[in-house]
């Protein structure tokens, strides 16, 4: 009598299927296909220490983004992005125009229904791991420029649940952890609706109250802001100087 | 198609956000219910696990916070009241024998805004409208600010406080100063000493006996008035009242100065029409004399008014996870006239990293006398018991290497107050700053 050996246990997924099945999950292909714009409205609130912002965030195809925080006793902190140019403003340090990694991942995090492939060089599978008691696949993604990106997707429902980055900020580098969950359909789209973060030990917690698509947005909604488009005709011209020595 | 939810990391810029001092309050010691026992044993726990987690040097500069957690956490089971209770904690906090750290009584986050209708003298906190420095070991006026209620009672710079109501000062005085013999606070907690007595309900009296010019005895009772300013809440750092003002100074000299780094809506606002209304100025002066300080972002707004090239840092803030640099972004338009910034013993935090990181940056020359040395970021939080929790999450240098905390800044220019120039009217250090900026050849 012979013994049979144990079924061997199926490949995990590749990087790509697994990103694939996110898209899959949320909604697929042709449900973001039917999407132009986005607005979102939401609270962040600074956990333990008395705070909440009130969030609004615009995004339109074309890496178009319009970003509003506004945070009692602080003011606005605007961010931007209009494909090519991203930017900051606020009552505290006045406008800014991103560089380098930073303004890399502004454009990357602006990017509306873009396909992973166009803003990452690399995906690799990196094992398997427990998120919260969901069994997670562990991707690095690696973007065309800056750090890799580690992603957590569940196994079972191909849904996004964490992620662990390190975001290039004006003041340096900040190591951080993000937890999505409440996943909620609108237009046969799955987003989720609370964003957990966690950053030099403080935690933000990003609730999204509202998501419109397609939505009438004003032909302004993603213009510079006058200083900062004063700011960049000063840069530029000053690069332009520099190289006409 | 990449869907993602709003991953990107949301106010990095607001992370080092308050260094600010809290004068905490005297309270009443009622006995506590049990209720009240358990949630004091519960915030005990809660800062003991707060400062064992959040501090930016995990071996706590070597206190065995283990054994500080068995000593006292018995003594706040046992606290019969608040004031034993925080004590206890305030005990663990000293042990650390750093700034920013501190226990805030709950009744200072009592609801002590101004009533609708209320005039100023009816609002609740209150104030009798002086500062006050201890020089040579006696309490004098520097300033009396106008349309106050000291001024009404026609009380002048540079008089000495001797009594408030009733009691004489000069026992607490001798105490404070040999309580902070070794420290670089000690100027702040003496003038401190004394404004705690003066400070109280809006609409209610002190008594204060003063020795005027000639050292003749003037009592006078005044009714304090809400402070001056707009009434501002951060968070829960207690409520603050916030003014700013500019104006020329003769000699074609700008001068802006401001009491808290808070509100920045409204203050960036006005130290940018204060700036730039002065594009024409010989020079400007930024008076942090008793600001102890706020939202440290708010330094690296001001200083890009003065600085116009990109990646100049102010210094570094060391959280136990990374380091954040206080990078300044120069505004559009500069001002690239000689600058002053003022200090004294009063002049904390925020406006420490102001100061010497302009300093190091060779952009600012300095007036006064030294800072406290009071400059750690800092967070306020709430305790399950209603108490405010102020600790330090960073260290912080400046771009020239220099730690603030326990330091301070020192001036360029020594200009101490005396009471001679006081009585006289004169301010000595705004006169060497202007003196400066009159001589100085980039100011021609």
């Amino acid at each position: 009598m012979g013994v049979r050996a144990p079924a061997a246990a199926p490949a995990p997924p590749k990087a790509e299927t697994i990103l694939d099945q996110y898209v899959e999950a949320t909604g697929g292909r042709a449900a973001y296909k039917k999407v132009h714009n986005e607005i979102t409205t939401g609270t962040m609130e600074f956990v333990g220490k008395g705070l909440k912002a009130a969030l609004t965030s615009y995004k339109a195809e074309g890496g178009k983004s319009y970003n509003l925080a506004e945070i009692p006793g602080v003011g606005k902190i605007e961010q931007g992005t209009d494909g090519e140019v991203a930017w900051e403003r606020s009552a505290l340090q006045g406008p800014r125009i991103k560089q380098g990694e930073e303004r890399a991942a502004a454009l990357r995090e602006a990017a509306f229904n873009a396909d992973w492939r166009d803003l990452f060089k690399k995906a690799e599978l990196a094992g398997e791991e427990d998120v919260d008691g969901t069994a997670c696949y562990k991707v690095i993604l690696t973007p065309n420029e800056g750090r890799p990106e580690t992603r957590y997707y569940d196994k079972k429902t191909h849904l996004l649940v964490k992620a662990s980055k390190i975001v290039k900020t004006a003041m340096g580098e900040i190591p951080a952890e993000i937890a999505v969950s409440e996943y909620k359909a609108v237009n046969g789209i799955l987003s989720a609706t609370k964003v957990r973060q966690v950053a030099i030990g403080q935690e933000f917690l990003i609730t999204i109250s509202s998501i419109e698509y397609n939505a009438g947005l004003p032909g302004n909604r993603f213009d510079l802001p006058d200083d900062v488009k004063a700011l960049l005709e000063k840069s530029n011209g000053a690069g332009k100087a520099a190289t006409s020595k | 198609m990449r869907r993602s939810p709003p991953l990107r990391l949301p106010i990095a810029v607001l992370w080092p956000v308050l260094a600010v001092l809290v004068a905490a309050r005297a309270a009443t010691a009622p006995a506590l219910t049990a209720e009240q026992r358990r949630l004091n044993v519960e915030s005990f726990d809660y800062v003991w696990s707060a400062i064992r987690d959040h501090h930016w040097d995990p071996k706590l500069g070597g206190v065995d916070w283990d054994a500080a957690r068995n000593e006292l956490r018995p003594k706040v089971e046992q606290a019969g009241t608040m004031t034993e209770a925080r004590a206890a904690m305030n005990d663990m906090i000293s042990r650390l024998h750093q700034t920013h750290f501190g226990i805030v009584p709950a009744e200072v986050y009592e609801d002590i805004g101004p009533r609708p209708g209320a005039g100023r003298e009816e609002s609740g906190e209150g104030t009798v409208g002086i500062d006050v420095r201890v020089i040579g070991g006696n309490a004098l006026v520097t300033s009396v600010e106008h349309g106050s209620p000291a001024q009404a009672g026609d009380v002048h710079p540079g008089w000495q406080i001797v009594r408030i109501d009733g009691a004489a000062l000069e026992p607490v005085l001798r105490k404070v100063a040999e309580t902070y013999k070794n420290s670089t606070m000690q100027g702040l907690m003496l003038s401190r000493a004394v404004t705690s007595k003066l400070d109280g309900k809006a609409g209610e009296k002190v008594r204060i006996e003063f020795l005027d010019g000639q050292d003749k005895t003037v009592s006078v009772e005044i009714a304090r008035e809400q402070p001056r300013g707009a009434r501002v809440q951060f968070g829960y750092l207690p409520v603050r009242y916030v003014w700013i003002e500019s104006h020329r100074l003769g000699g074609n000299i700008g001068y802006i100065r401001f009491n808290f780094f808070l509100d920045p809506a409204r203050l960036m606002a006005a130290f940018a029409d204060g700036v730039k209304s002065c594009a024409d100025c010989r020079g400007m002066i930024i008076d942090l004399r008793g600001n102890p300080g706020g939202i440290g972002v708010m330094a690296m707004g001001m200083a890009g008014w003065f600085l116009d090239h990109a990646g100049q840092e102010l210094g570094t803030m060391y959280t136990r996870e990374a380091p954040l640099k206080f990078v300044v972004n120069p505004r559009l338009e500069t001002f690239g006239k000689p600058l002053a910034i003022l200090v004294d013993s009063n002049s904390a935090s925020t406006s420490e990293i102001f100061a010497e990181g302009m300093k190091d940056l060779h952009r600012a020359r300095i007036f006064g006398t030294r800072t406290a040395g009071a400059a750690l970021p800092s967070v306020f939080e709430r305790l399950p018991n209603g108490d405010g929790f102020q600790y330090a999450i960073a260290n912080y240098i400046s771009e020239g290497g220099k730690p603030l905390e326990g330091v301070g800044v020192t001036p360029d220019v020594e200009a101490p107050l005396s009471r001679e120039a006081l009585l006289a009217g004169r301010d000595p250090v705004i006169d060497a700053a202007a003196d400066w900026l009159r001589q100085t050849k980039e100011a021609q």
